[in-house]
């Protein structure tokens, strides 16, 4: 088959390279719709589900809220699990699904089930799905500030509330119409309320109560549309405006008449523009701020749609009062163009050089750019592929390409044709004079000389293939940070292969027509000059040579266990994010106060741009934090404004720990901004272990929990331990006496229903300023409210008119509370979390389940559960022990089907080892850490020795069996290949030499990986060209001894 | 052969590429030996004590078990523990045999925060050992807690006035209304005041003809007052029903609701800030009447001052009752109070260091607490942001859950 392919691309080679238009046509089309972006999406398939519940403590919305929407989702196609959260005012449930499923699917699964519920729900509470974005969605922030001194058109200041407005309703809806844009979220300022606050004692005064204020306010506060009439011909709309627009209109709003005389809202309360109970709010440089955040559309491309909201910001510009000022502080376009700078210059660097390298060793311009052709067309169609399979482009899938391997096919067929062609015009020359070959010798002539090598150039590009193997049946965040650097170096080799099957051959065959010099160049000749006796010597000593090499593989296998180890590298995103935790507990302002101590902090570092902070909740809760967490985003300048360029980012990252260390108060856990985000959606058990309990009451899994720690305390090897801290919220519990309420004839709801609309205030309706709309609530003044004290005092109005305290009815109490509540797959649980130090995982995980099984008696009802990372571990471990020795026998199989013999199969394996030996000694070298990375520089390695071994063996058997004499068999075929083989090698570390050298963006993904070809190319060139012929030479002397 | 090594290679780097997740964790914790009765353990020599903190069912307090050789000693020591606690204060304990173990003389106060010594005399040789242990106890550095907005003051003696809020309304008290009426039935011939008119006592209001001797007299006005009520004119006849009604609103009742809740801290004499009409009064509580009726509230009733006449009876107000107000040695600023596990402590400063102090609290009002235990008078403590001192303690237990 394959030389059928072959004979037709020779011979139909102009439809062929016609064929190429096509593929660059579809190459470039494809390139237009290529998702690309910084770093690989490890965000598994999710639904977040939020209901917002104002004034709900966590108690109420799980058992009101969270319960119902979990059971609603039982039993879901495609569902993996489902947790939640229940906090003060918000129910969160995170719907996942499994791997593969589609998000608009799943969406449409959970809100058909979400429909059913509604009137399960209390009256008010609506469930909203989050927006459909993953990890990578939030690609753009920007902060509205008011410039110095500014005021409105009416001479109000600009505060954090006029600055909300204008972000509501002038930036945001300008900005939500940016296509890929599905949501613009916003976090701090306020939200303008219209404020009715009563006197108690006014109240008490008129005899009106709460509750007649509230249904005064809301039956008189709309319009209404009463049809129309027609009078003469004309139709006239009839309505009757009532909506209330203006605090004066408010204030003289009637509650009812006392002794004749109408009671207006002016008598008995203050109306004012007031303040939400905001659960969140946001800082920048030290100052408190509005800050919007952008979230990208699933499956956009990220840098276009960040570009298109900054223009879009620049537009918004104009239309924004004077005094605003509106500024971009994290744009997503920046890390993907650097990222993108990265590739591509290591990408067009490494092609320059390769053809360089072609062009000096083959002595043949043409043929050198036919070689080089496959890497722009490869390029294209990796591309193409990427883009049916799915997989974006970042630093991960483009990090490990390097054309000099996928030219290697290439660069072997090409220079066997030379050679060949050569020869033959030689030959030509010596018989009839002219030396140029007729049109259908030539062809035959390129065909054979294609045949002759594209066997084991198609079996090594095979063998790399299959060597990735066990990349693929890694699962999970790993699978997904892997998966597409596999995928794309495989497309990428697969194309090379197809093109040098059909491509290559026709371009040689219409190309190389001229007169080919038969005379080698210079390199080629002094290297031959110098190989031939130093490979007689080898022959010579060959025990010492092979002893030599089995001595440095051993002496490399103990350095290798001698280097550190990462698994998953960490891309470098430029930025710095870190999160500030305070305790539980920590009321917002109080946290903002800490946040803009600790921002003048980090701002104080000449590297430091700016500094921008998220307290809390934001209005879309993406990420529901408590108002005592916040995440800190830390804007770097550009290197060269650095006082000292060279300082890396970990040492500046060090530095930040230690000063925001004296700041009192603060915890942290500093991270970067993706990355942080991806460990909010994930969200998984992120220790080595982690223990569920599982069950009903709280104080009881706290205790199974605090058992469970004691226990793991005790056991060898733990570290870390900690318990899911779960309480600590203080809570003003206001305890209903309910003898003394019937002895006035209140029920517990009207007490209830006063304490709610006197401290967090009750919606009674909307003012509408033109298209903006703002809630009209009635709340006790700010200095009651807050005093807890003044509180018992509170009077309540009783049926009769009189009056009774809040002390008189209800027990106030202080006590701590749940400040949130997890659940699990429709269960509550309490996490214990333990790493694991100087053991091994398995045995420790058995261990402690032995330990707990006997030592902590759970009652009934209740269940562990042992997750955490040492699952993965655990079933990566399993599978790569089943994968790996796999991949060994395939590629054995292989190897003996291009031989048919066992022997040489294994002979051509001893180049493995010893090309691994060449890049743990570089690995060394430069002091980086074994990772994957690293280890998919290993894989690239062991393709590349097996298809030199291979080639090379295919040529001295050849030559052995025509000429008869195993030694001038085994020395000519080196000869032979010895161009062939300094070119691969030269051009696949040639190739990679820019990346090693990088240290732009991504090039921690891509330095291990080009240290460890480079390295590994030099030993592997040498074994091949040394050791594989001693080797051979020796293994089959018996046979010619036979002979 | 080969075959052997590369496979061993690749699954040494394996292992070793996965090998990250088992090493993830640095750094490794330093554990205190600890006895086998849970103290810490002091060797010197030959000589082992091991010391503990007892309180398990008891007030906290040492115990001790000493060894010579290995074996218990259970006599002829002497044993010595001194605490020095942050501000200089000083603990001693001296140590007594009971059945199985040296017991301290006296409670180890709480916070158990302090440098500790040791001396042990035995068989005439003295060994002594000495550590810090603290808990509770962080340092700030000067310029960073005034950054902070950390402010100190001195406890000292106070003064604590409680207050109740509690709503009634202005009554007149009956012998401030007068009802006048004719003395005899009669004509009335002449009427001398108009309704609203400023009378005093003793004024002319009203000339009558009695019917029976026919002649007139003058009807009085039996106090000073404002003629609130006027149900004559003129040639009309005097009956027996009231004429006139007088009201004296120079002074006013404010008859204020004590509810049962409140009843046991409210006594006559007390002081009320009365406040009607945005205007605020201070007055005393005359007296405590039980309402008429079911009603479950005692009136509380306070004259108030009406010279301006600007306050009418039937008038909401709003009266502030101080229930307690004394004079305390020692009272701590209620911005001070945190909580801390079981406890609500302040804490006191001590150049840049800032401990916990657990309070043993008294009355208190909106501003002062009364204290009664746990703190010296002269100790400088966080008033201003003392939520950061407490933030900064207990901040290793914070954590982010998402």
């Amino acid at each position: 088959m394959i030389n059928a392919i072959l004979r037709l691309s020779v011979e139909r080679r102009f439809l062929i390279l016609s064929l190429i238009l096509v593929l660059v046509g579809v190459g470039v089309w494809s390139f237009q719709r290529l998702p690309i972006d910084a770093v690989p999406d490890i965000t598994n398939v999710q639904v977040q589900i939020n209901t917002e519940a104002p004034g709900y403590s966590p108690l109420e919305a799980e058992q009101r809220i969270t319960f119902a929407v979990e059971t609603a989702l039982y039993g879901l196609p495609n569902l993996a699990y489902t947790r939640s959260l229940s906090r003060y005012g918000l129910s969160q449930v995170t719907v996942v699904f499994k791997e593969g499923t589609d998000i608009y699917f799943a969406r449409n699964l959970v809100n058909e089930r979400l429909g059913a519920i509604k009137s399960a729900l209390p009256p008010g509470m609506e469930p909203k799905m989050g927006p459909i974005a993953t990890g990578l969605g939030e690609i753009f922030m920007y902060t509205v500030e008011a410039e110095e001194g500014a005021t409105l058109a009416d001479g109000t200041p600009l505060d954090a509330m006029a600055l909300r407005e204008i972000q509501d309703w002038i930036i945001r809806p300008q900005l939500a119409q940016v296509p890929g844009v599905i949501e613009i979220n916003t976090i701090g300022g306020y939200d303008k309320q219209y404020h009715v606050t009563p006197s108690p004692q006014r109240l008490l005064a008129f005899g009106v109560s709460m509750d007649e204020l509230a249904s005064a306010l809301r039956a008189n506060n709309s319009n209404r549309g009463a049809g129309y009439i027609e009078r003469n011909g004309q139709q006239l709309l009839v309505r009757s405006p009532g909506q209330l627009a203006s605090i004066a209109e408010i204030e003289q709003v009637v509650i009812g008449n006392r002794h004749g005389a109408p009671v207006k809202i002016a008598d008995v309360a203050d109306v004012a523009i007031g303040k939400e109970l905001r659960t969140g709010a946001a800082t920048r440089d030290g100052t408190e701020t509005v800050l919007g955040t952008a979230m990208m559309l699933v499956g956009e491309n990220s840098r276009t749609v960040a570009r298109a909201v900054a223009s879009k910001l620049e537009a918004v510009k104009p239309s924004l009062p004077p005094g605003v000022r509106l500024e971009a502080v994290y744009d997503r376009t920046t890390l993907v163009d650097k990222a993108i700078a990265t590739v591509e210059k290591n990408l067009l660097e490494g092609a320059l050089l390769v053809i360089v390298v072609l062009f000096a060793l083959l002595g043949n311009l043409r043929a050198a750019l036919i070689t080089a052709a496959v890497i722009p067309l490869s390029m294209l169609a990796t591309i193409t592929g990427m883009v049916q399979a799915g997989v974006s482009a970042n630093l991960m899938s483009l990090g490990a390409l390097d054309f000099g391997l996928i030219v290697d096919g290439a660069v072997i067929i090409v220079e066997n044709c030379i050679r060949r062609l050569a020869q033959a015009q030689h030959v030509q020359a010596h018989n009839h004079g002219d030396g140029l070959l007729p049109l259908k010798e030539r062809l035959q002539l390129v065909y054979e000389a294609t045949a002759e090598v594209i066997r084991p150039s198609l079996f090594g590009v095979a063998i790399i293939t299959v060597v990735y193997l066990p990349i693929f049946s890694l699962t999970g965040v790993e699978g997904k940070m892997f998966h597409p650097m596999a995928a794309t170096v495989v497309m990428a080799l697969l194309a090379a292969m197809v093109l040098s099957l059909t491509v290559v051959p026709a371009a040689v065959a219409v190309f190389l027509r001229g007169r080919i010099s038969e005379k080698e160049s210079p390199i080629i000749q002094g290297a031959k000059s110098l190989y031939r006796p130093a490979l007689l010597a080898a022959m010579k000593f060959r025990w010492l040579v092979l002893s030599g090499a089995t001595a440095l593989v051993v002496v490399c296998l103990l350095l290798a266990t001698t280097l550190g180890s990462e698994f998953i590298p960490q891309l470098d995103e430029g930025d710095i994010a870190l999160h500030a935790l305070r305790i539980p507990g920590t009321g917002l302002e109080q946290s903002i106060a800490m946040q803009e101590q600790l921002e003048m902090r980090i701002k104080a570092f000449p590297e430091v741009d700016k500094v921008v902070a998220k307290i809390g909740t934001p209005e879309v809760a993406t990420d529901p934090m408590p108002p005592s967490v916040a995440d800190n985003f830390v804007m770097l300048k550009p290197r060269d404004q650095w006082p000292d360029p060279s300082k890396t980012r970990a040492e500046l990252v060090v530095e930040m720990e230690a000063a925001v260390e004296e700041i009192p108060g603060n915890k942290y856990e500093f991270t970067q901004p993706i990355e942080m985000r991806f460990n909010e959606l994930i969200s998984g058990v992120r220790a080595d272990l982690g223990i569920k309990v599982f069950g009903d009451d709280l104080d009881q899994l706290f205790a199974a929990a605090n058992d469970i720690q004691a226990v793991l305390e005790s056991v060898e090897g733990a570290a870390d331990i900690g318990v899911e801290q779960v309480t600590g919220l203080p809570m003003l519990s206001v305890h209903p006496r309910r003898m003394a309420l019937s002895r006035y004839g209140l029920n517990v709801e009207d007490l209830q229903d006063l304490v709610a609309a006197s401290i967090g205030g009750e919606n009674v309706g909307m003012v509408y300023e033109g298209d903006r709309r703002f809630e009209l609530v009635v709340r006790l003044p700010e200095n009651l409210r807050r005093n807890t004290d003044s509180l018992a005092h509170l009077p309540i109005s009783l049926p009769d008119g009189g009056y009774v305290p809040l002390s008189e009815v209800a027990t106030l109490e202080l006590a701590p509370a749940p400040n949130q509540i997890s659940r699990e797959n429709g269960k509550r649980r309490v996490v214990v979390t333990a790493n694991v130090r100087n053991r091994d995982l398995g045995g420790f995980v058995e261990e402690v389940k032995t330990r707990i099984a006997s030592q902590v008696e759970l009652p009934p009802g209740y269940w562990l559960d042992y997750g955490g990372t040492f699952e993965q571990l655990e079933s990566a471990s399993q599978r790569l022990m089943i994968v790996v020795p796999m991949t060994l026998a395939i590629i054995i199989g292989l190897v003996i089907m291009a031989f048919g013999s066992l022997k040489d199969a294994l002979i051509i394996f001893t180049g493995v080892p010893l090309a691994l030996t060449g890049g743990v000694i570089s690995l060394w070298l430069r002091d980086m850490p074994l990772s994957i990375s690293a280890g998919v520089g290993f894989i690239a390695l062991s393709g590349v020795a097996v298809l030199n071994g291979l080639v090379m063996l295919a040529f001295i058997r050849d030559l052995w069996h025509e000429q008869g004499d195993l030694m001038t068999a085994v020395v000519e075929g080196a000869l032979i290949r010895l161009r062939p083989v300094l070119m691969t090698a030269l051009v696949a570390s040639l190739g990679f030499v820019p990346m090693a050298l990088n240290i732009g963006t991504g090039a921690e993904v891509q330095r291990p990986l080009a240290t460890v070809v480079i390295g590994g190319i030099i030993s592997s060139t040498l074994l091949t060209l040394f050791v594989l012929p001693v080797l051979y030479a020796l293994m089959h002397r018996k046979e010619v001894n036979v002979g | 052969m080969q075959f052997i090594k590369q496979l061993l290679l690749v699954m040494g780097f394996v292992c070793l590429a996965s090998s990250p997740l088992q090493a993830a964790g640095k750094g490794q914790e330093q554990v205190d030996s600890k006895g086998p009765h849970g103290g810490k353990i002091l060797e010197q020599g030959n000589v082992t004590v091991e010391l503990a903190i007892f309180e398990q069912g008891v007030p906290p307090e040492y115990r001790a078990w000493v060894t010579l050789d290995g074996k218990p000693v259970t006599g002829d020591l002497q044993l010595a523990v001194e605490l020095t606690r942050l501000g200089g204060q000083v603990d001693n304990f001296t140590f007594v045999w009971q059945d199985n173990y040296w017991q301290g003389d006296g409670v180890v106060t709480e916070p158990h925060s302090f440098d500790v010594a040791v001396i042990l005399t035995l068989g005439g040789k003295t060994y002594q050992w000495g550590w810090e242990s603290y808990e509770g106890r962080i340092s700030i550095a000067p310029d960073i807690a005034s950054a902070a907005g950390i402010k100190t003051a001195v406890a000292g003696p106070g003064a604590i006035s409680r207050k109740i809020t509690t709503y009634g309304v202005l009554t007149a008290a009956p012998e401030q209304v007068a009802r006048v009426g004719a003395r005899f039935p009669g004509l009335v011939t002449q009427v001398n005041v108009q309704l609203g008119d400023r009378v005093a006592q003793g004024d002319v209001l009203a000339e009558v003809e009695s019917n029976e001797s026919l002649k007139k007299y003058s009807l009085r006005a039996p106090i000073t007052g404002v003629v609130i009520a006027r149900l004559v004119n003129s040639g009309e006849m005097a009956g027996e029903e009231a004429l006139y009604s007088i009201a004296n609103l120079d002074s006013l009742w404010a008859e204020l609701k004590v509810f049962p809740g409140q009843r046991a801290d409210v006594r006559a004499g007390q002081t009320v800030s009365v406040t009607a009409q945005g205007l605020e009064q201070l007055g005393t509580i005359q007296h405590l009447l039980p309402t008429p009726g079911n009603s479950p509230y005692t009136l509380a009733r306070v004259k108030i001052d009406n010279p301006e006449g600007f306050l009418s009876p039937g008038l909401m107000v709003a009266g502030d009752i101080v229930v307690d107000e004394v004079v305390v040695p020692l009272v701590v600023d209620n911005r001070a109070l945190q909580s801390f596990r079981d406890w609500t402590v302040v804490f006191i400063q001590v150049d840049d260091s800032y401990e916990i102090r657990p309070l043993e609290l008294g009355r208190s009002d909106g501003a002062f607490t009364e204290v009664l235990g746990g703190l010296q008078a002269g100790d400088r403590y966080v008033v201003e942001n003392s939520y950061l001192i407490k933030a900064d303690i207990e901040k290793s237990g914070a954590s982010h859950d998402h």
